[in-house]
């Protein structure tokens, strides 16, 4: 039995069958192979026209054919000779991760960050700065476009932009389907209705992938922080807000609202754990212990400051100020409560704790492992590392960057523009666009998009 | 003056008086006798020899020697060697101040991964993560600067004008944060000014940047250079025009500090406190190697100077009198009744 014939024009052999029995047979459409190929030159796995065939189960002419067409389309580009074993020496090939740029903009309650990456979700560049969000979206969008500008000015290439990741706080509703849509953000109250994926779509001429901040901090620990190679792991963001992003088997869980993860509301004794353990919480109490002269250290940072934030009771910890270590450990030991039946129910090898309050230091770090042992069963602890992060707000633009580089090169989006070179071209993203237009074109104001005059 | 900048990961700063060694910690660093060494981009600059100043008067009081200083001259090549190099000597500590971001990241890397101690000063090449593989960043708020650069230029722009940033060609996080930061100050304070930009890769080029800058835009009225040196280069771009364009910078050179007490171009000048930002290296560098986790990063606020302060502004940063031709020129301040 001869393999069906290839679908692509330049096509004239047709290779003998390689596929085993019982394995599932990969789409032979010209980009359903297209995908599948560049998908494996791109994640490393099949490097050589040998191991493609392979892996790929495809046949030589095909792969040959395939291999071309991506050259041509600049999405790979010939390598370094491998080691010969038996016969001519394969030549590698490999992808081109500057073909493209990606942006990532991570939104807080009173900070914003962007960075630019490119196509393999190395961040290039990134930047973080305060923001005062009471003023409505208008000026956010603004500000980042003049940043995204200034950071493409800076890092970028000749490439153009292939998506931005945006991080927002709170839940991002989830689609029905794949397709390309714009989440209404609910985390800012004055936002209401404002159409911000739309008009950041409209600004950069690419395709948003919004998710809520934990899960994209979620997504950089995976890819760049402590769980490296791991493949089940629980991130918890304590903040303002507290919440988890969980990564199960290799794939983050969203859940089918998107709002996996609002482990804030979990009720504790004294209250949720957002009132029991939230930061600003922590720094009512560290005020009025500053205030009372309950905390001499306290006491002194807001004779000298005026205000005393919630790293000031880690200072304080550290130092050994009595009230610091307690409102730490009361803390850690809430969140580990919390966190002990998760770690029941999933079975995580890393619980990585990230946030403002995560970077108290170590004794709160303390509280929650001795919280998340003594509740779990022994074999969820015996290889169970709890640890804190190290990549601060980082964390959250490696992930963005990361969302987009799965969506683009998720084998049901790039079926739809491979053969176009470019995910602009999508035409699922020129409806996306079309309809953004319309919406965009009911509101007067429109900021000034990116690559015009920086200011 | 507060910090406004966020740090290199969006930390909150910890300003560096903040940032101490209780007694009993200075005795243990007594008693352990470290070694360290310094990597800086340039050992010839007042900067850098004020900076060195602090972190050696600092890390002796605390019973560390200093054994090495390397100066790359600007040169990311002789500074990655050099760390490969030191990753293999009897160090305990590096204080670094990285050239250059992507190529850095590896090269620095080389100390973290031999068990030693890495202490950033102003940058942390992007990747590269505290706690991980570095301790501290200990910085000047550059957003700050920014900032002030800004507000001492707007006065001396009138509406609508346009204005020119000298920008630095290489992707070094102080400088950037100190162009992102005028560029946004301007645009919420003086909305009515348009922003050109001219960019250097190497000082030396400055000059003719400047001079590309001002006859692309004839209009030019008004200049923000990233640091001083380059700032005294667009100076003499603009005065060879015979124009009067206001300039402000970063950093109290003598150069600028001069022609801003002299009445020249310069209008005003961001300071930093190298000294004291040398003094924070070494605390933090002791606390390091002490394993008492500095905060990731550690910031000073800059000094706002104009001509009516520059003579004492002078003193604060360098610590030493000003130059005769400073007191000269000093303008003196009115009494109110």
């Amino acid at each position: 039995m001869r393999r069906g014939k290839d679908m692509g024009e330049d096509s004239t052999e047709v290779a003998a069958p390689r596929r085993a029995a019982g394995r599932p047979r990969v789409s032979e459409s010209a980009h359903g192979s297209l995908a599948a190929l560049l998908n494996l030159v791109r994640t490393g796995t099949a490097t050589t026209r040998q191991e493609l065939e392979h892996q790929s189960e495809l046949g030589r002419a095909v792969v040959t054919d395939r291999l071309a067409t991506l050259l041509r389309l600049g999405l790979i580009e010939e390598g370094e000779l491998g080691p010969a074993i038996g016969g001519r020496a394969p030549r590698h090939v490999r992808f081109r991760p500057r073909m493209g740029m990606i942006l990532a903009a991570v939104l807080d309650h009173s900070s914003l960050a962007v960075g630019v990456s490119d196509l393999s979700g190395r961040l290039l560049a990134e930047h973080h700065e305060a923001v005062e969000l009471g003023a409505g979206p208008e000026p956010v969008l603004q500000r980042l476009a003049t940043l995204f500008a200034w950071m493409l000015e800076e890092h970028g290439s000749e490439a153009s932009i292939w998506g931005v990741g945006l991080a927002v706080p709170g839940a991002v509703e989830k689609p029905d389907g794949q397709r390309l849509f714009a989440p209404a953000l609910k985390a800012f109250q004055n936002w209401d209705g404002f159409p911000f994926v739309e008009q950041l779509a409209a600004l950069v001429d690419a395709p948003v992938w919004a998710r809520s901040g934990v899960q994209t901090m979620t997504m950089g620990e995976l890819k760049s922080g402590s769980g490296v190679g791991l493949t089940d792991m629980i991130f918890v963001k304590l903040g303002r807000s507290i919440s988890a992003g969980v990564v199960s088997e290799g794939a983050l869980h969203r859940g089918a609202q998107g709002a996996a993860g609002m482990i804030g509301y979990t009720f504790i004794e004294g209250g949720n754990l957002e009132a029991v353990a939230g930061s600003e919480v922590l720094e009512r109490e560290a005020r009025q212990a500053g205030e009372s002269g309950r905390s001499p250290y306290l006491a002194e940072v807001l004779a000298r400051a005026g205000e005393v934030a919630v790293t000031d009771a880690g200072h304080g910890a550290q130092l050994g100020d009595p009230f610091c270590i307690d409102l730490l450990g009361r803390c850690g030991r809430a969140v580990g409560e919390v966190l002990a039946p998760m770690a029941n129910l999933l079975n995580p090898s890393l619980i990585v704790l990230g946030g403002n309050v995560a970077e108290t230091g170590d004794i709160l770090l303390a509280a929650v492992r001795e919280a998340v042992y003594r509740q779990s069963h022994p074999v969820v602890t015996r290889d169970l590392r709890i640890v804190r992060s190290q990549m601060g707000g980082s964390a959250g633009l490696v992930g963005a960057a990361q969302v987009v580089t799965e969506a683009l090169f998720d084998p049901r989006f790039l079926q739809g523009w491979i053969t176009l070179g470019s995910p602009r071209e999508h035409p699922e993203f020129k409806d996306f666009l079309a309809r953004a237009a319309l919406d965009i074109s009911t509101r007067p104001a429109k900021p000034r998009p990116p690559g015009g005059t920086l200011a | 003056m507060a910090i406004t900048g966020l740090g290199p990961h969006g930390e909150r700063a910890v300003p560096a008086n903040q940032v101490g060694l209780s007694d009993a910690d200075a005795d243990a660093a007594r008693n352990r006798h470290f070694s360290v060494a310094v990597v800086l981009h340039t050992t010839m600059s007042d900067w850098a020899k004020e900076e060195l100043a602090g972190i050696v008067a600092t890390l002796g009081r605390y019973g560390a020697a200093v054994v090495e200083v390397i100066d790359c001259a600007f040169d990311i090549d002789r500074q990655i060697s050099e760390l490969q190099r030191l990753a293999t000597e009897p160090v305990d500590a590096v204080v670094s101040i990285p050239i250059g971001s992507s190529r850095a990241a590896a090269a620095h890397r080389a100390i973290p991964a031999a068990g030693k101690k890495l202490l950033l000063l102003d940058n942390a090449p992007t990747g590269m993560l505290p706690g991980k593989d570095y301790v501290s960043v200990i910085s000047t708020d550059n957003f700050g600067l920014g900032q002030i650069g800004a507000e001492l230029l707007a006065p001396h722009v009138a509406e609508g004008g346009k204005i020119g940033v000298l920008a630095y060609g290489v992707d070094f996080f102080a400088t950037h944060e100190r162009e992102i930061a005028f560029r946004k100050w301007i645009a919420a304070h003086r909305p009515d000014l348009s922003l050109v930009r001219g960019k250097f890769a190497d000082v030396s080029q400055a000059k003719a940047a400047t001079a590309g800058l001002l006859q692309a835009n004839p209009d030019l009225a008004g200049l923000f250079a990233v640091w001083d040196v380059p700032a005294t280069g667009a100076v003499a771009a603009i005065s060879e025009t015979g124009k009067t364009i206001p300039v402000t910078t970063v950093d109290l050179g003598n150069d600028v500090a001069a022609d801003l007490a002299g009445g020249g171009l310069i209008r005003g000048i961001a300071a930093q406190l190298p000294y004291d930002q040398g003094v924070a290296a070494g605390i933090a560098t002791i606390l390091g190697l002490l394993e008492r986790q500095p905060p990731p990063w550690i910031a000073l606020p800059g000094l706002s100077v104009t001509a009516t302060n520059v003579v004492e502004a002078y003193q604060v940063v360098w610590r030493a009198p000003a130059p005769a031709a400073l007191l000269r020129a000093r303008k003196p301040r009115k009494n109110t009744p």
